[in-house]
């Protein structure tokens, strides 16, 4: 019963051992959406994140009022006629706090998707050349680092206007050297791997080392990075809606509706027209953190 | 085997032990039982995955966070481990135990200075810190370093990898424990500095009486070191016995195949290939009811599927676990590939590469370091020039200057069949960048992981041939079934596929362009003996197929010896010696040669005197007058060596050697065993 021992066969044997490999790639994947899914803080995160997308999305059929139209008495406290209250000028609370995710929604995803993009951009060039580019550029992010994100955003939109689209610019434009800073580091490892050496033999451009050949190996930075970013997006945005920049009263827009209440109605012991905007935004941005925390832990794992 | 009448330093019974990945546990040991006797060296081998490192570090109770040990008992002398508490496990880990690491720059903390990392060992068993500053004196003359005062001030980077080691096992000592475990304690190491450290490990289980507990995947390391050893295969000790007995009369279908695939009593691709062992190993957790070895093994019956083998006595403390071990001999010593289609003698060949006067210097702030000096080398089609060196020789250097990685200082050249090309690779033509190509040490570092096997291929194949779509897709196909890779594997990424496989990868992505020459750097230190075995076939075979050129760089002698045509010795960026491989291992050699021929440690248990080195490898910034080896060479004659560099000089048969000592002078010298280093006037 002595069989000799072919090279041939120094292979995973045919198709059984192939099917393994490839169950085992899905397997893998399905083993990381249950750890993901058990963990309490990737549930809790994605209800609330979910809940306010649903807001956004279709804010004006589940609010119970019209958020800017409908007046039912002024600072009404809350109870059965209103569940969170109204505010000075008669309108319901929960109904503002419902449709003024609208806002935050659209534009911080948008300035975190265009901050990533032009981080890793950036962060590619500094982090595969290096030398004098990476240097140079090296400083001026520092340099950016250093000033405070929400004082500059207050001087570009005084300057550049209150529309949304320069808020979306602005909060983009101060986040990319976070990002490009992030991605160079992690480029930094790839690139003395010998795939890219072997990239090099062959005769590849540096743009194809990079941009084919490294970044398809960020992702998981990438993804991490974006989440956290859209989480300070929010947090940043809707700062700078409280400080008067971006949408204006009446709009329903959570930061701009604590901004317009909260100096007059706390003292005069009217609280919930502040308190539970400011929730929202609260909710929102820890929500997104928790997403952000158990992505990494489970990607580390 | 466990009912002995002396206590044993170290016993361990039917451990079970599993991790948790990805929230499912796994098994990873399956049932492994031994005893170490007091004194005694007792050795765990197997290949990478098996459960050698685990079984040693559950017998501390010292696994991972998502390690657990499931059932089984580990006694030290007569106590219950398992039954310890925390702070009778930390006191039983600082008196009676003592773990010695692969990694000695990473069992060291990189910013504390090693006298006061040292200090601590002491001051932790109560000694006061003027005693703790005695005893850690004591502690590194103990393991023979030299000055050891000096190297208490110094930090752990400003120590060689051998110093290193050695303070890592001073320190384990520090507690005069009873048992002593080595965790491939040389596997980052040169050859020469492994010897020294195991000459060491010897010596101090003499002088201490501690039991050893030694981890490997090296069999010449085991069988050097080690009185008893247990063979591993996926978690659970498939032979145990004697050294000696299990190496040179294995009774397990998987010793067996082991033993085949090393290149042992210097046989060359020419007389055989290498057997090799069929399959992969199963991965951990999988189901293995009956013998664990069943899916790869030759011999395997009716029986074997049906149920476990026992443990089967073969005396003296001998088992192995095969219903049909009787028939263990009947395993084919060779595989039934082609023969090697045999070459005609290279001198008779044409010439692809010719390296003239290359040199490279690095520049470090205002420093030259010179990296390679004035080397001469040819190359002929079909050739394997082997390059072996220690560790800072040279070796990767050179690989760097051929491909043009590192441009190589001007006033040498690298000629392609007799044409000058552009020192760095960017400058090169095409045809120039397709005829030469390399295999990298580590297929994880080498192939990218976010793309699929058949991108990977496809993709070169159409940079370098020019061939694009469709067509470039049938290459690929049919490159990668010339490796023994199927259609299946294509659509595979990289950390889909073994160690082996993901090496096949790299080699025939390396095939892609029909390359005229391919560096190989180390291709198979990464991977275990059976994977090896099949990548130095795969790579003969491809080579008389296509009569591509070699340079061929590695540590492993055996591995050189069995592939290379010719071997290069290099020393600081220098070029020693460079003869046939029958000349360079048959002697006159020279004297560095010498030294690394006799360091390695054979499975074979042919015992050699070793040569030992003395000294440290000098900094290129900084290289000795004269010869560049006379400091450490025990043949160095002195006022000469010193002053002048030697010429290469002709040893007959194209085999040259940088040495002032005259080839015949070399032959008688070294005719005879060398005892002690003789200094001659």
């Amino acid at each position: 019963m002595t069989s000799t021992l072919e090279p041939a066969a120094n292979l995973p044997r045919g198709s059984v051992r192939d099917a393994k490999y490839v169950s085992e790639r899905r397997q893998a994947r399905q083993e990381r959406w249950r750890l993901l899914r058990r963990r309490p803080s990737f549930v809790i995160g994605g209800v609330i994140v979910v809940w306010w997308t649903l807001c956004a999305l279709f804010g004006t059929w589940i609010a119970p009022k019209h958020p800017e139209n409908d007046r039912i008495e002024p600072y009404l406290k809350p109870g059965a006629k209103a569940l969170f209250g109204t505010d000075s000028t008669g309108r319901d609370v929960l109904s503002r706090v419902i449709v003024g995710s609208r806002d935050v929604l659209r534009s911080a995803p948008a300035a975190a998707l265009i901050s990533v993009a032009l981080g890793v951009t950036i962060g590619l060039i500094l982090g595969y050349f290096g030398g004098w580019i990476d240097l140079v550029f090296g400083r001026i992010i520092d340099a950016v680092l250093v000033l405070p994100a929400v004082l500059i955003g207050l001087l570009a939109t005084t300057m550049l206007g209150n529309s949304a689209p320069v808020v979306v610019g602005v909060v983009a434009a101060l986040f990319t050297p976070i990002v490009a800073r992030t991605v160079r580091s992690a480029v930094l490892a790839e690139r003395d791997l010998d795939y890219v050496t072997s990239a090099r033999l062959r005769g590849e451009s540096s743009w194809f080392i990079m941009f084919r050949e490294i970044l398809p190996n960020l992702w998981g930075v990438i993804v991490v990075e974006l989440t956290i970013r859209i989480g300070f997006a929010i947090f940043t945005i809707a700062t700078l809606a409280f400080l008067g920049a971006g949408p204006q009263p009446p709009s329903p827009d959570w930061g701009a509706q604590v901004q317009d209440t909260y100096a007059s109605d706390i003292v005069s012991g009217f609280w919930w027209t502040a308190v539970f905007p400011s929730l929202a935004i609260a909710s929102l941005v820890i929500a997104v953190n928790l997403i952000a925390d158990s992505i990494q832990a489970v990607a580390e794992d | 085997m466990t009912a002995t009448t002396i206590t044993d330093a170290l016993r361990v019974e039917d451990l079970h032990v599993a991790y948790t990945v990805r929230g499912v546990d796994r098994a990873v040991l399956r049932g492994v039982s031994f005893s170490v006797a007091p004194g005694e060296a007792f050795g765990l081998v197997g290949e990478s995955g098996c459960g050698k490192s685990t079984a040693a570090y559950a017998a501390l109770r010292y696994l991972p966070r998502n390690g657990k040990i499931v059932s089984g008992s580990v006694h030290a002398v007569d106590r219950d481990i398992m039954a310890m508490s925390e702070d009778e496990l930390r006191l039983f880990r600082a008196r009676e135990a003592a773990m010695v690491y692969q990694d000695p720059s990473q069992a060291m903390n990189p910013s504390i200075k090693v006298g006061k990392q040292l200090f601590e060992c002491f001051t932790l068993l109560g000694q006061s810190k003027d005693e703790a500053q005695t005893a850690a004196l004591e502690a590194l003359r103990r393991v023979r370093i030299a000055d050891p005062a000096s190297v208490l001030d110094r930090y752990p980077f400003q120590l060689s990898g051998g110093m290193q080691q050695r303070v890592v096992i001073a320190m384990a000592l520090a507690g005069d424990p009873s048992l002593l475990v080595l965790d491939e304690p040389t596997t980052g190491l040169d050859a020469t500095v492994e010897a020294e450290v195991l000459d060491l490990v010897r010596e101090l289980r003499a002088e201490t009486g501690a039991a050893v507990l030694m981890i490997s995947h090296n069999l010449g390391i085991i069988r050097s070191l080690c009185d008893r050893v247990g063979v591993m295969y996926a978690g659970r000790i498939v032979e145990q016995g004697p050294s000696e007995q299990v190496f040179d009369d294995p009774n397990h279908p998987y010793t067996v195949g082991l033993l085949h695939s090393v290149p042992r009593h210097g046989v060359r691709k020419t007389e055989r290939a290498l057997a090799t062992i069929p399959g992969t190993l199963p991965l951990i957790g999988e189901s293995l009811p009956t013998c664990v070895f069943l899916d790869r093994c030759p011999i395997a019956s009716d029986t074997c599927r049906a149920e476990a083998p026992p443990e089967v006595p073969l005396g003296d403390g001998r088992y192995t676990r095969c219903h049909h071990h009787e028939q263990v001999g009947a395993i084919a010593t060779t595989s039934t590939v082609p023969d090697i289609a045999v070459l005609a003698p290279s001198e008779v060949r044409q010439g692809v590469l010719e390296l003239s006067h290359i040199s490279k210097t690095f520049k470090q702030r205002s420093n030259a370091i010179p990296a390679l000096v004035g080397v001469d080398l040819e190359l002929r089609e079909g050739e394997t020039l082997g390059i072996v060196g220690e560790s800072g020789s040279g070796k990767s250097t050179l690989a760097k200057a051929i491909l043009g990685i590192e441009s190589a200082d001007s006033g040498g050249s690298v000629l392609l069949d007799g044409r000058v090309v552009a020192p760095a690779t960017r400058e090169r033509s095409p045809d120039e960048k397709r005829s030469l190509q390399m295999i990298f040490q580590n297929p994880d570092s080498a192939l990218n992981r976010s793309w699929t096997v058949r991108h990977i291929l496809v993709r070169s194949i159409e940079k370098l041939t020019g061939v694009k779509g469709q067509a470039a897709n049938e290459r690929a196909e049919s490159l990668a079934a010339s490796l023994r890779l199927t259609p299946r594997h294509l659509d595979l990424k990289p950390r889909q596929l073994s160690g082996g496989l993901k090496q096949r990868v790299a080699i025939a992505r390396a095939f892609a362009g029909d390359p005229r020459i391919v560096v190989c750097d180390e291709p198979t230190s990464a991977l275990d003996v059976s994977v090896q075995a099949a990548i130095l076939n795969l790579l003969s075979d491809l080579q008389s197929e296509q009569h591509t050129s070699y340079v061929f760089i590695s540590h492993d002698l055996g591995v050189v010896r069995y592939l290379a045509d010719r071997i290069a010795v290099m020393y600081l960026g220098r070029i020693q010696e460079l003869g046939t491989t029958d000349a360079v291992f048959g002697g006159p050699t020279h004297p560095y040669t010498e030294a690394l021929l006799s360091a390695v440690s054979s499975v074979d248990g042919a015992a050699r005197s070793r040569i030992p080195l003395e000294g440290e490898i000098p900094s290129p910034a900084n290289p000795p007058s004269g010869c560049v080896f006379h400091p450490r060479c025990h043949r160095r004659i002195e006022g000469r060596c010193d002053t002048a560099v030697p010429e290469l000089q002709d040893a007959g048969n194209g085999h040259f050697i940088r040495c002032h000592i005259p080839a015949a002078e070399l032959a008688a010298l070294q005719g005879v065993p060398v005892a002690a280093p003789t200094v001659r006037r």
